[in-house]
């Protein structure tokens, strides 16, 4: 055989070589953006460029030992920073947001580690609503090099994956419905009262004896008292709207300072002091001493009560707007819910007002059980214990 | 409280920057609601010391390395050079396809991507191209490139070789056998030869495509030593399909020892431990090329099918590379997903979705296996018809297939809803019969 054909020979075969011979992905780059919740013209971000990848283009292996070390990348902090920040812009409105980074650190991806280059974006304005990004990382050096965008704005997280061929994107970073987001809050309130009984037995206990005038307070724990029917409804209606104004006046304020930041009580003792609450209130019904004011006795524990609702909202660290607009859609839901169950009630208890059964039965006897119940709750909640045989009892 | 628990989900959504066990929820939030999600992302840290070593790149140890180097200078210095630039990129292309490192395919196609614009496109720029694309299972552009350099050049061995071994991948074997024969006229038999028994191999003639490699190997003697390891595993594939295991596996090794570490090599010797029922050899071989991920993946089998407590683990990390790769829309690995997600995620339908995706792509023995299996487990034989026509057309003799479409026949010509009885009395082929399930 001629050289030449041997040579040719061999180039061919080599190519012939099977084709799946891929080990792992090609060059992909991560960048993760956040709306800031406190500051409407910053976006945050992270950018992960793989080692080997920023080996390529601008030589980190300063000993040329194949081995690239956490001082190797240090060393070339300020020249990848330079290289890869001038492949991305961020803009919208004709407005462009300049990045700054802000250090430097290494992430473990599926392929290798990556540098980590956190970053601050700040627009002059707000950060406008649709984002236009321009990703030219590795241009001219790898055209199968893909920037994976991921922006997490408000509620909503959206993204795309750009790279040489297709480097621009226009990404609408959806600000949140705010009415949608008030409804939302509004559902999680009323589901809040309903699966939270001991909000519920408080209000109940207060209003077990509105439909009924006490004439004489009962003196042994067996002594019904007596107690004589209301004449109309509307008097019990007023009645119950006062107990309720004051509740809700009352755990508004406190709900409003603890979500805020204002007031932070340990969990156990304001747990407790609601338990205490619905015992208190249970036990006016049959040793009564706010015979005519259960408002006050209400609106007095109401404070505990809002700074208990306030754990349904943990954690919410949201842009003014935002908050205002789920903190009203949570109380609103509270009311919904307590009113949901309060009006049928004393509808009930209206019609039956003047019957033994409602007097014993209801509130002697009910309020009994209800005392009990919150007794139980007021010794595991303070003790930090569950009572065996009673998990029943203990609100989720 | 219930409530709170419930709407602590939603809220911390919406609360941005929240940390510890919020961000959790944060991040389970974002993935439920929106993709992409970060599937290939950690938690960054600073390393302990300035000494730490995080990651390893090619080293010029390695001559492969310092030549592409020093080819790399020279063009930074003549860049308007095209025979210099088609050697630099096929230097990072071989050393891609040697390495398995996808990313040098993408540096080879950014040096000679200059005079990609021109028309027409230079013949060897093309050349190249055509292997990159080849390389990242993109078969029918590969294809446009290559039929474009015979339409100027006819004679163009390499072209016609690698337009064989494209169709050849997808089934196109009249298309192969063409552009063999053309090659056999035009020159020197060897490659032809070679090129002819891989096609025989699938079409129903493996053993004489056996006799004619035997007959060939001592004129490989003089071949460079990837040539020989190329020869080594075709003979190996020949023997795979004849039954002949003992040949087969003798063959495997001597390709691996001429090249060893060979990433194509090790998938493929170890699908074969793995049917062999020699799990713990199959992960004697693996075990040390983690960073490949078609290793990886038979590495994941093996551990499996030896109840080894790694397996959890591992299989974890297998499918957050599969979510890294399809993160960036990449489709090269189909086949590896759909046996991924037949034989270890038991999804047959998902799997089965990923075979019918993967064949529009390629179609060798091993995708016809997959897409059979995933078609009887899913009890969906019907879906399985392109394989069974294939198989008709190219008389295929392998009996780990031969019997999967022998089954999903069996059950076609029966009733509806005999088929699915039947299906589902049978289910996990593979499975079942290499221990890779459970």
């Amino acid at each position: 055989m001629s050289r030449r054909r041997g040579i040719a020979a061999l180039f061919a075969a080599l190519t012939l070589l099977p084709g799946i011979a891929l080990a792992h992905k090609e060059s992909d780059a991560y960048v993760t953006l956040r709306t800031d919740p406190r500051n409407p013209n910053e976006l945050h971000g992270q950018w992960d460029i793989a080692l080997r990848d920023l080996d390529f283009a601008i030589g980190l292996d300063s000993n040329h030992d194949g081995k690239i070390t956490w001082g190797e990348v240090q060393a070339h902090r300020g020249a990848i920073e330079r290289y890869a920040l001038a492949s991305l812009t961020i803009k919208g409105d004709g407005l462009t947001c300049p990045i700054t980074p802000e250090g430097q650190m290494i992430d473990d991806h599926t392929d290798g580690a990556y540098d980590v280059i956190p970053f601050t974006a700040r627009c002059d304005k707000e950060v406008p609503d649709r984002l236009t990004l321009s990703y030219h990382l590795f241009e001219g050096i790898d055209p199968y090099h893909r920037g994976i965008m991921t922006i997490h704005a408000h509620d909503h997280t959206s993204g795309a994956v750009l790279g040489p061929e297709d480097p621009t994107t226009t990404l609408d970073i959806n600000r949140p419905n705010r009415w949608r987001q008030f409804r939302s809050f509004v559902f999680d309130g009323i589901l809040h009262i309903w699966t939270g009984p001991d909000h519920l037995l408080f209000i109940v206990s207060l209003l077990l004896p509105a439909v009924l005038i006490c004439r004489r307070r009962p003196v042994t724990p067996f002594d019904p008292g007596l107690w004589k029917p209301v004449e109309d409804f509307w008097p019990a209606v007023l009645e119950l709207f006062k107990v309720i104004s004051g509740f809700t006046v009352s755990h508004s304020v406190t709900l409003s300072l603890a979500v805020l930041g204002y007031v932070d009580l340990p969990s156990r003792l304001v747990e407790s002091g609601i338990a205490l609450s619905v015992i208190l209130a249970s036990f006016n019904n049959v040793f009564p001493i706010f015979k005519t004011r259960a408002w006050l006795v209400a609106f007095g524990f109401g404070f505990v009560h809002g700074v208990g609702f306030a754990s349904g909202l943990a954690g919410l660290r949201l842009p003014p707007a935002a908050m205002a607009a789920s903190l009203g859609g949570f109380n609103v839901g509270v009311e919904i819910g307590q009113e949901s169950v309060v009006f049928p009630l004393i509808a009930m208890a209206f019609a039956i007002r003047s019957t033994r059964f409602y007097r014993v039965g209801v509130i002697r006897v009910g309020s009994w059980l209800i005392a009990a119940v919150a007794a139980i709750w007021l010794v595991q909640r303070a003790f930090g214990i569950l009572i065996p045989g009673l998990g029943f009892l203990t609100p989720v | 409280m219930f409530a709170a628990a419930q709407s602590e989900v939603r809220l911390v959504a919406i609360a941005d920057g929240a940390s510890g066990g919020v961000t959790v929820w944060l991040w389970l939030a974002a993935c439920l609601w929106a993709m992409p999600c970060l599937a290939d992302q950690g938690t960054p840290y600073i390393p302990s010391g300035g000494d730490v070593v995080l990651q390893t790149v090619p080293s010029i140890a390695d001559p492969r390395v310092r030549a592409f180097q020093a080819l790399r200078a020279q063009q930074t210095a003549r860049p308007r050079d095209m025979a210099l630039a088609v050697r630099l990129s096929a230097a990072y292309l071989d050393y891609g396809r040697d390495t398995g490192d996808a990313r040098y395919l993408g540096r080879s196609a950014a040096v000679i991507a200059p005079w990609m614009i021109l028309h027409p496109v230079p013949i060897p720029v093309l050349l190249v191209h055509a292997t990159i694309l080849q390389s990242k299972h993109y078969f029918s552009a590969a294809r446009a490139d290559l039929i474009d350099i015979l339409e100027r050049q006819p004679n163009d061995a390499q072209a016609l070789l690698t337009l064989a071994t494209v169709a050849q991948v997808q089934g196109d074997f009249e298309t192969t056998r063409q552009a063999c024969r053309y090659l056999l006229s035009a020159g020197d038999p060897f490659s032809p030869l070679v090129c002819l028994s891989s096609l025989n191999s699938i079409t129903g003639h493996a053993a004489a495509s056996a006799r004619v490699l035997r007959a060939l190997w001592p004129r490989a003697y003089s071949q460079p030593l990837p040539i020989q390891s190329w020869m080594q595993g075709i003979m190996a594939d020949t023997a795979k399909y004849l039954g002949d295991d003992a040949a087969a596996d003798q063959h495997f090794q001597e390709a691996l020892q001429l090249a060893p570490g060979d990433n194509f090599l090790l998938a493929d010797y170890g699908d074969f431990l793995l049917d062999q029922h020699r799990p713990r050899a199959a992960l004697e071989l693996v075990k040390d090329y983690s960073q490949s991920d078609t290793s990886f993946l038979r590495q994941v089998y093996a551990e499996v099918a030896l109840h080894s407590p790694r397996a959890q683990s591992d299989i974890e990390q297998m499918a957050r590379r599969l979510a890294a790769l399809d993160q960036r829309g990449s489709r090269t690995y189909r086949r590896e997903e759909a046996g991924f997600a037949l034989y270890v995620e038991h999804d047959p339908l998902r799997a089965l979705k990923l075979a019918e995706e993967n064949w529009t792509v390629q179609r060798a023995p091993e995708d016809m296996r997959v897409f059979l299996e995933a078609a009887l487990a899913a009890h969906e034989p019907r879906a399985a018809q392109p394989v069974l026509d294939q198989l008709a057309r190219s008389h295929f003799e392998y009996r780990a297939v031969v019997k999967l479409a022998d089954r999903a026949r069996h059950i076609l010509v029966q009733s509806p809803s005999a088929a699915r009885a039947a299906a589902a009395a049978a289910p996990g082929a593979r499975a079942a019969a290499t221990g890779r399930g459970r």
